[in-house]
C-alpha cells in the first residue's frame, strides 16, 4: 500500500508538473480544451443550433451567455490522477492500458457532462452556476476517477498482489 | 455485526445521496470551519512569511491577508501610504471536505464521525497550502511590477509559487480527500476490489 501511495504521489506531482510546461500547454492541453469545446458545441447542437464553440470558449447565439473551457475544467487534472493511480499499482500491463482507454473515456465522458450542465446552469442562475462550477462537479469528477479506478481493480486478475 | 452485502453501485448511490446534504452542511458551517485553519494559516504566514504579512482577517468563509507590500501608484513611481491586502476564498480550498464526508457517510464504518473529525485535522494543512499559494501567486504574479519586487522573490522561488498554487488549487482539493478516504477504509475497498460483492462486516 505505501509502494502504491508513493508511486502514485511521484507519478502525479511528474505528470502535473509535465502538464504546466509550454511545450505539453501548446501540442496538447490546448487543442484538448479546444476539441472539448467542440465536441461540447456538436452534442448540445443536435437539440439547440443556437450553440457555437469557437477555441476554448461555448457561446449561446441566442443570448450571448459564454463559458471558458479552463485549466481544472478540461478534464486534464482528473485524467492524471486516474492515470498516475493506475500505473502506480500493480497490475499487468495489458490490463493498465485497457483501463487507461476505457477510463480516460468516462471522466472525460463525465467532463463533456459537466461542460454542458454548466453551460445551460449559467444562462439560468449564475449563482447556482458559480456554486456548482467550482465545488460540486470539482467533487463529482473526482468520485467518477475513484469508481473507475475502483472498477478497475476490480477486474484486476487475483493473483495481481493486493495493495496490503 | 452481521455482514452486509454491498455493490460498488449501491454505495455510488449513496454518496450520490449524501452529497447534497453535506455540501449544505459544508457551505453553512464554512465560517466555522474555516475559524481553526485561518489560524493555522496565520500561524504559518508569521512562521514562514513574517516580512510579507501583517495579519490575517476572516469574515465568514474569506480571509483578506494584509500584507506589508505597499502599493504601487498608477500615475508615479512612488510607493503609496497604504498596504496590499489579498482576500483569498475558504471555500475554494475546502470542497473536498464534503466529498470526504459523503464517502465517510457511504461507506457504513465504524467511527465516521472520528474519521470525519480525522479527515478534518488531516485537509486542514493543505487547505492552508491552497490558501498560502493563491496569496503568494497574487502579489508575486497579480501585482504592479513595484509591488512584485517588494517580495524579493527571485526567478525559481517565482516558479515554485506558481506550481505550488496550480498543484494546490487544481490537484490537493480533490485528491486529498479521496487518498485520506482511502487509507481510512484499505478494508473496504479491498472487500470491493476483491469483487465478492463487498460483503461489508461491521466490527467495533
Amino acid at each position: 500500500m505505501l509502494r502504491f501511495f508513493l508511486g502514485f504521489l511521484l507519478l502525479q506531482a511528474l505528470l502535473f508538473g509535465l502538464e504546466l510546461t509550454p511545450w505539453v500547454q501548446q501540442w496538447f492541453v490546448i487543442p484538448w480544451t479546444d476539441t472539448l469545446a467542440a465536441i461540447s458545441a456538436g452534442l448540445v447542437k443536435v437539440f439547440d443550433p443556437t450553440v457555437i464553440a469557437e477555441g476554448n470558449v461555448l457561446q449561446s447565439a441566442h443570448n450571448g451567455f459564454a463559458v471558458a473551457i479552463e485549466a481544472g475544467c478540461n478534464g486534464v487534472e482528473a485524467t492524471i490522477v486516474l492515470v498516475a493511480a493506475m500505473l502506480a499499482f500493480p497490475a499487468p500491463w495489458k490490463r493498465k492500458l485497457v483501463g487507461l482507454a476505457i477510463g480516460i473515456l468516462a471522466v472525460q465522458g463525465l467532463n463533456v457532462v459537466r461542460v454542458i450542465s454548466l453551460f445551460y446552469l449559467g444562462q439560468w442562475n449564475f449563482d447556482l452556476f458559480e456554486f456548482a462550477h467550482q465545488y460540486v462537479w470539482q467533487a463529482l469528477i473526482m468520485l467518477d476517477v475513484l469508481v473507475v479506478w475502483l472498477l478497475w481493480v476490480r477486474t484486476l486478475p487475483r493473483a495481481a498482489p493486493a495493495p496490503a | 455485526m452481521p455482514a452486509r452485502a454491498t455493490s460498488l453501485g449501491r454505495f455510488v448511490l449513496r454518496v450520490a445521496a449524501w452529497l447534497p446534504l453535506a455540501f449544505l452542511v459544508w457551505y453553512l458551517t464554512g465560517p466555522i470551519l474555516a475559524w481553526p485553519i485561518g489560524l493555522l494559516m496565520a500561524a504559518i504566514l508569521k512562521l514562514g512569511f513574517a516580512d510579507l504579512v501583517a495579519r490575517v482577517q476572516q469574515e465568514g468563509h474569506l480571509f483578506t491577508i494584509v500584507s506589508t507590500l505597499k502599493p504601487a501608484l498608477a500615475t508615479t513611481r512612488e510607493l503609496a501610504s497604504g498596504v496590499v491586502s489579498v482576500e483569498v476564498n475558504f471555500l475554494l480550498y475546502s470542497f473536498g471536505l464534503p466529498l470526504l464526508a459523503a464517502l465517510i457517510l457511504a461507506a457504513r464504518e465504524a467511527y465516521p464521525l472520528r474519521k470525519l473529525a480525522l479527515g478534518y485535522v488531516v485537509l486542514a494543512p493543505l487547505v492552508c497550502w491552497g490558501l498560502i499559494a493563491e496569496f503568494l501567486k497574487r502579489v508575486v504574479f497579480d501585482t504592479a511590477p513595484a509591488v512584485a519586487a517588494q517580495t524579493g522573490f527571485g526567478p525559481l522561488q517565482r516558479e515554485v509559487i506558481a506550481f505550488a498554487y496550480q498543484f494546490g488549487s487544481l490537484i490537493l482539493p480533490t485528491v486529498a480527500p479521496a487518498v485520506f478516504w482511502i487509507l481510512t477504509h484499505r478494508a473496504f475497498v479491498e472487500r470491493f476490489t476483491r469483487g465478492d460483492g463487498g460483503a461489508v462486516k461491521r466490527t467495533r
